[in-house]
């Protein structure tokens, strides 16, 4: 990091500019724009350990029966992949990585609203994903419950390390809330003079909803992982129906929290799309209202269709009816958003740069994990591909197709305003495409697997599986390989690139008025703001 | 029998065509009007923007009307399609299954028992699902089904076959090292046919057949030569193996013996080639099953050719195949348990089987889930305890303790997943280590 800074000090690096406290200086900084680096760093690192051992699973399965390891460390394999996936990486991604960066100066302010406390924040997240990293060795070998803990696997029956696992989750949880505590703060209190609640960026927006979602949910994960932790080590019986408990209360616990989280990892990258499409159409966005409330309305109804998770877990068909109507209605606010972002492109001036390509290829993906969804959410066929491949292709269609995309889109777009240089266009555009090809390939063929029966979770299969499993197999080579062209050009560009100027996409809003990269404190004189964030009048 | 009953597989798939029909045509309206705007209005043709229109309430009004009454003719169908799985015809057969780690056992309403699902053609069967252990899901694709098995619950799910044939079942709930293989099919049967399985009486050859089956061995375990996910069982009795203890391979003869340690211990010696998966048997199989199993499995091997020798004339007297047992540090005491064995020898190999030792550690020295039992008496073996290594002699109390307690003293380089025994007697104890005594 320090040799980041120091490699082009000629001209004024801003807030890159060397502190002269060498790594100290990055990691006691309490400037947003460093923490939010340091998340990047540690993210980035977590994703791509993620990604291998997804890589391995794959290879695993391209042929039935054991391939390159054991049952046992597949298991482990795709709880790690999991856990990581999710609580290191997809959950903490946007928030931590762009919000930081990006939100205060959207707003108009020097910093968030507890600059010591984003800190502590990164420290907790770092402590946390430390300890997910110890449960992999010494003891009873790296947890095998995949990443939802269930009881009474969890509980019960499996010695592997589940006790420091569920507690890595227990600590990790606290970064989220404490982000979420100090980003709600920071948009209430710290917005320039003019930044009404109706002139915030859509990704300002988007956090604020998440915010929401991170500090009312997070604590129900503690509380969920702390009882596995209490369970295994004191056996108390919560959910043990031999001592009066019942497994799906877990079940419910976990999901009050866990769907929700699902929003926490969705509507940053919607947010950042809002951001995007306008953008690199010329055009205001469409609904600023619409785009707005939806927001809102996604972490509020999200937070009502848990139970959609359980449909077969034999909880009463009352609960499953309310679920399943439930869950349709959250459809809403999101079909709502996509349509308003096609209709920003009318008339617009579309250029085709990256950041717009990762947007229109959220689009096209997002909407597909969404119209999968509508297909689980419906009581009847959510039986049938429940615990199947479908599932498993769903899940990343939304997770990796859209979450992920739209962060990668939104490195893209904003990482030259903070390295102040430009990566190589074409060279992005080719990763761009040959992930689109690769994440299609890899999970398409999921789909079908899960309608044709084959339950996820499998290390073995049956042959009549085999050639679409060959097919995801070769897909996850190709993007594995576009995602390594990808980071490969952005850091390249971003440390030897050339000047990417303040506003290399013509951008409106607040942060492409400042210099790049940004100075300490974002604004000398804070901003007196009287206009709309897209005007492109 | 109502010949115009909708089967569930009827009543979901519409649900599915409604729902993935009208998914296709919303994706190619927005993604088609998406790469539509993006060729037409691409900067090169359209290099500014010919509007700034900012929000349209009616057009907001109808995206948001026009989905929520789609969405909400896909709930209720798909509700309807949910109502139609839990209602189960008043004139279904019932049948219990049992899950646990790692196989499904059926029992039927006359006490008949089952690894599979025989069920009459055009037939509703109502499927009461249980669990001994963790959660299992109950799941058979072609009939659209599916359904937790939850400790303390029972839970079910019902189907009418309409073709005769056969159908899988898979674990669908992630339930440990051996969820992929908790596979069983469902076998649909003419009406006559069915009769017959069912009111035949387990004849007293096929008595082993059906504990084997009963008890999720035959998951795992072909009796037909085949390779499942642990080694088959024909052929398997007086053997010679190559087993993995403590990674060490090592040959041992597939004696009764070795069948007992194998159901009761079963990651102890592991069949070379194996995966460590196989859950200890211990006390969940009653000696007098022990026997029948282990007679079953002479008799298979005996049938199959695969023994020559006067022993194949034999039954209990020859469980001992001299011939391919590697000389060992035992001989003498193995003789001594070829005394006893005249009575049980039958009996421990059976006890393993049915315990389900064997779906893990093999008789033979193939390396499974767990060890192999082969040569396992008497063995210096490197062990885990409390995430230290010791090295010990697996005597008479280090295989009672591994039974007992099998986490408590882990073998190097196996996976901890062997359930605990406690259930066992002392006789069938005492049993089992002159089995493993026996099986060098």
């Amino acid at each position: 990091m320090a040799e980041i800074s120091s490699a082009s000090a000629k001209s004024d690096r801003g807030f890159l500019t060397p502190s002269g406290r060498g790594l100290f200086g990055w990691i006691f900084s309490t400037d947003h724009k460093r923490i939010g680096l340091l998340y990047l760093y540690a993210i980035l690192t977590f994703f791509m350990v993620g990604v291998f051992l997804g890589f391995l699973i794959r290879l695993e399965l391209i042929a039935p029966g054991r391939t390159i390891v054991n049952a046992q460390t597949y298991n482990a394999l795709f709880t790690l992949h999991g856990v990581i996936m999710i609580f290191l990486f997809i959950i903490p991604v946007v928030p931590a990585i762009l919000g930081n960066l990006v939100m205060p100066i959207q707003i108009g302010a020097r910093d968030v609203a507890f600059p010591r406390l984003n800190l502590l924040s990164w420290w907790i997240y770092v402590i946390g994903s430390m300890m997910a990293l110890a449960s992999l060795f010494g003891g009873g070998g790296p947890p095998d419950t995949g990443w939802t803990f269930y009881v009474p696997f969890s509980t019960e029956a499996t010695t592997t390390n589940v006790t420091m696992a569920a507690s890595a989750v227990f600590v990790l949880g606290f970064s989220s809330i404490l982000t979420g505590v100090n980003f709600i703060t920071t948009i209430h209190r710290l917005r320039a003079p003019g930044v009404t609640w109706f002139r915030l960026t859509l990704f300002t927006w988007a956090l604020y909803a998440t915010a929401w979602i991170q500090i009312l949910a997070g604590p129900i994960l503690a509380i969920t992982v702390a009882l596995i932790v209490v369970e295994r080590v004191f056996g108390t019986g919560m959910f043990d129906p031999l001592k009066g408990g019942d497994p799906l209360m877990y079940q419910h616990l976990f999901w009050i929290y866990s769907h929700p989280a699902v929003y926490i990892m969705i509507l940053p990258g919607m947010g950042i799309i809002s951001d995007i499409i306008p953008t690199f159409s010329r055009k205001p966005i469409f609904g600023y209202w619409a785009i707005a409330v939806s927001s809102l309305a996604i972490a509020f109804a999200g937070s009502l269709v848990w139970s959609h998770h359980m449909f077969t877990s034999g909880m009463s068909d009352m609960a499953v009816f309310v679920f399943s109507l439930l869950t349709f209605l959250v459809a809403i606010p999101s079909a709502v958003k996509v349509f308003n972002w096609v209709a920003t492109m009318y008339k617009g001036s579309i250029s085709l740069d990256p950041p717009m390509l990762y947007a229109l290829a959220f689009i096209v993906q997002f909407l597909i994990g969404g119209l999968t969804g509508l297909v689980i959410g419906s009581a009847g066929t959510d039986i049938h591909v429940h615990d199947t491949y479908f599932i498993v292709g769903h899940f990343h269609y939304v997770m990796f197709g859209g979450a992920a995309f739209a962060f990668f889109g939104g490195l893209h777009f904003w990482l030259p305003k903070f390295f102040g240089r430009m990566y190589n266009k074409k060279i992005a555009t080719w990763a761009w495409g040959i992930m689109v090809v690769g994440f299609n390939m890899l999970y398409f063929p999921m789909l079908i697997l899960g309608l044709q029966g084959m339950p996820r979770r499998y290390f073995d299969y049956l042959s009549r599986y085999q050639p679409l499993n060959v097919l995801s197999t070769v897909g996850s080579w190709i993007l594995v390989t576009g995602l390594i062209l990808m980071f490969v050009n952005l850091f390249r560009g971003l440390l030897r690139g050339p000047e990417a100027g303040n506003s290399p996409w013509d951008a409106r809003t607040l942060e492409w008025t400042i210099s790049s990269p940004p100075p300490h404190e974002n604004f000398e004189e804070i901003p007196v703001v009287d206009t709309y964030p897209y005007d492109y009048s | 029998m109502n010949p115009q009953l909708i089967t569930t597989t009827e009543a979901i798939d519409a649900v599915f065509f409604y729902i993935l029909g009208i998914s296709l045509l919303l994706f190619i309206g927005v993604t088609g009007t998406m790469v539509f705007f993006v060729v037409k209005y691409h900067r090169k043709r359209h290099p500014e923007p010919t509007s700034d229109v900012q929000k349209h309430l009616g057009l907001e009004i109808t995206w948001t009307i026009v989905p929520t009454l789609i969405a909400l003719s896909m709930f209720w169908y798909g509700w309807q399609g949910y109502i139609h799985l839990s209602t189960v015809p008043e004139n279904a057969m019932e049948v219990d299954v049992t899950g646990r780690m790692w196989s499904w056992s059926f029992e039927y309403e006359n006490g008949k028992t089952s690894d599979r699902l025989y069920v009459p053609v055009n037939t509703p069967v109502k499927v009461d699902i249980h669990s001994t252990d963790v959660l299992h899901s109950f799941y058979i694709p072609a009939f659209r089904v599916k359904k937790d098995a939850v400790p303390g619950m029972t839970t079910y799910v019902w189907f009418t076959a309409p073709d005769i044939g056969s159908y899988d079942i898979f674990c669908a709930e992630y339930c440990g090292v051996g969820h992929s293989s908790m596979i069983t099919t469902v076998e649909v049967l003419t009406r006559d046919e069915f009769r017959e399985w069912y009111e035949k009486e387990p004849a007293a050859e096929s008595r082993g057949r059906d504990i084997l089956s009963r008890n999720g061995c035959l998951g795992c375990h072909s009796l037909d030569g085949s390779s499942g996910i642990g080694p088959t069982f024909q052929g398997l009795y007086g053997s010679s193996r190559t087993v993995l203890i403590d990674g060490e391979e090592q040959t041992v003869t597939a004696d009764e013996d070795y069948l007992r340690r194998s159901i009761l211990e079963p990651n102890a010696e592991l069949v070379k080639g194996f995966q460590p998966m196989m859950p200890s048997y211990e006390g969940k199989i009653p000696e007098e099953d022990m026997e029948a199993i282990i007679s079953f499995m002479q008799e298979i091997s005996e049938e199959e050719g695969l023994r020559g020798g006067p022993e194949s004339a034999g039954q209990e007297e020859t469980a001992k195949p001299e011939e391919t047992a590697q000389p060992g540090e035992d001989e003498d005491s193995k003789e001594q348990e070829e005394e006893q064995k005249q009575e049980e020898d039958v009996d421990v190999e059976a006890l393993l089987q049915e315990k389900g030792c064997t779906g893990c550690h093999s008789l033979d020295g193939t390396r499974m889930v767990g060890p192999t039992f082969k040569g396992l008496f008497g063995k210096e073996t490197t062990i885990l305890r409390n995430g230290e290594e010791i090295t010990l002699t697996a005597d008479a109390d280090y295989i009672k303790r591994s039974i007992q307690q099998p986490q408590a003293e882990v073998v190097k380089g196996y996976p901890p997943v062997m359930p605990p025994s406690s259930d066992l007697s002392e006789e069938q104890m005492e049993a089992i280590v002159r089995f493993l005594e026996a099986l060098k």
